[in-house]
């Protein structure tokens, strides 16, 4: 019986590598557009205008505070009722891009405190503008403290996009729950969707582990 | 607000500021006017306010009333742009504040490069130049880490003298480094002293004032209490609280 079912799984290849795609494609999109977005958030959080920092501060916390599911449907199924029509995809990348945007715009906003007031005060003094303080002197030692938990972070994302397969993706996610209509072995199917999963998060979980290693190592910058 | 015309005007002029930390008045009825090309030493005891007399300057902090007028301009006035006003004023930091994640050279061409937008390779020039002249010619490419303190700190004053500024501010630039560094840095400033750049000084050393300061300024508990040439002010100290804290200074 187990190899009719690894021969019909087989039948099924072409369908989890579209699944497959459909996963990497959500998250690669959303993973760029959210750590655009997240680091352009986590720099006007720390800007010093009390009201956009206070806006962004409850939009993050509304966002970290309420299930990620739940967002989605309210993008997927609310929004067109206010006359928003939004495919499946659309909605997917905006949700996710939003929750990777508030993350990261967490990580952004630790990174960039815990470089010393010095450092600032001496971009200040001879003369930098805002943006080159931000650019020359505060970013590139913030991300010592950020790059670590911004891996993390995608190997997050790449997980939560999972479910997207709700508001009818084909992700993988999606695709296990067809298979195991035709093949009833729930274990296996399944047990391969997660390693699908595993496969791709597990460079990033290495490359987080490593990131962490040199972070000693650098004098102030990391190089990759 | 602004009285150019009225007499002669110093680069630098403080009339009448106060500040407040909270409750508490850390710049009382500050009035102080220094010359262009004068070399003015500030000292005092710990918490006299008198990093925070020099931080205003440059705007680090704020004044809450009165005026400072710099280089002609009134700080605080919507007309004076802050960010450019800092590029005429070098600054010298006790913790040297160099940036980490630059090797000494590009530590002095930052500032030129994207403030006074000078060409990359006429920056890298002078600044090879000016870290020879603080004698850190074999140091260029070394990162902050990598320097003792002394050197540091000659790099950072290399750094301020980059933007070719026309005040120099110090604040207690040898009190973080080991003795024998010291004498290193001061003969950095006496160099720029010579040169004939507007600078004020906080720090103890007290040869380094007598060598090229035309004036010391004593300060306790926010004021300016005594104010003369470094010979009166170390040979007759004319109150009570600058005795006091000469002997103190003295005793080693």
């Amino acid at each position: 019986m187990i190899w009719q079912q690894l021969q019909s799984l087989a039948g099924s290849y072409p369908l989890a590598l579209r699944g497959l795609g459909m996963t990497v494609m959500l998250s690669l999109i959303s993973l760029v557009l959210g750590t655009l977005i997240g680091f352009g958030l986590g720099i006007l959080r720390t800007g010093g205008n009390r009201l956009i920092s206070g806006l962004i501060g409850a939009w993050v916390d509304l966002i970290r505070g309420t299930p990620f599911l739940v967002q989605i449907f309210l993008i997927f199924f609310i929004l067109p009722e206010l006359g928003i029509e939004l495919d499946a995809f659309t909605a997917g990348i905006i949700a996710l891009t939003n929750l990777a945007a508030c993350f990261i715009c967490e990580i952004v906003v630790a990174g960039i405190r815990s470089v010393p007031t010095g450092q600032v005060e001496a971009a200040l003094a001879s003369g930098l503008s805002r943006w080159h303080r931000m650019r020359q002197v505060v970013l590139p030692q913030a991300m010592r403290i950020v790059l670590p938990p911004l891996v993390g972070q995608y190997v997050l994302l790449i997980k939560d996009s999972s479910v997207v397969s709700a508001i009818g993706l084909t992700d993988l996610t999606r695709v296990g729950w067809l298979v195991v209509q035709r093949v009833p072995n729930g274990l296996l199917v399944f047990f391969l969707v997660g390693l699908g999963y595993f496969i791709v998060c597990y460079p990033l979980i290495m490359l987080a582990r490593r990131l962490e290693q040199r972070m000693g190592a650098a004098h102030g910058e990391v190089q990759l | 607000m602004t009285n150019p015309s009225k007499g002669r005007t110093g680069m630098i002029e403080f009339r009448g500021v106060n500040k407040w930390f909270g409750a508490l008045n850390v710049l009382k009825d500050i009035t102080l006017s220094v010359e262009p090309r004068e070399v003015v030493v500030v000292c005092g005891p710990s918490g006299s306010g008198k990093s925070t007399l020099i931080r205003c300057i440059n705007g680090l902090e704020t004044i809450r009333d009165g005026d400072l007028v710099v280089d002609g301009q009134r700080l605080g006035d919507p007309a004076t742009n802050m960010t450019r006003l800092r590029t005429e004023i070098g600054f010298v930091f006790q913790s040297f504040n160099l940036y980490p994640h630059k090797t000494a050279l590009e530590n002095v061409t930052l500032a030129p490069i994207h403030v006074r937008k000078i060409p990359r390779a006429e920056a890298e020039k002078a600044g090879r130049e000016l870290l020879a002249k603080v004698g850190l010619a074999d140091k260029v490419n070394a990162y902050p880490a990598q320097l003792s303190g002394g050197q540091q700190q000659r790099v950072a004053i290399a750094r301020c003298l980059g933007m070719r500024p026309k005040i120099m501010l110090f604040d207690e630039p040898t009190s973080a480094l080991d003795p024998e560094m010291i004498s290193e840095v001061l003969d950095v400033m006496v160099a720029v002293a010579e040169e004939g750049m507007t600078m004020m000084v906080v720090t103890h050393e007290m040869g380094f004032a007598r060598k090229v300061a035309q004036r010391v300024v004593f300060m306790d508990a926010g004021a300016i209490v005594e104010s003369g040439t470094p010979d009166e002010f170390f040979s007759h100290p004319k109150t009570d609280r600058s005795r006091a804290f000469l002997s103190k200074i003295l005793r080693h």
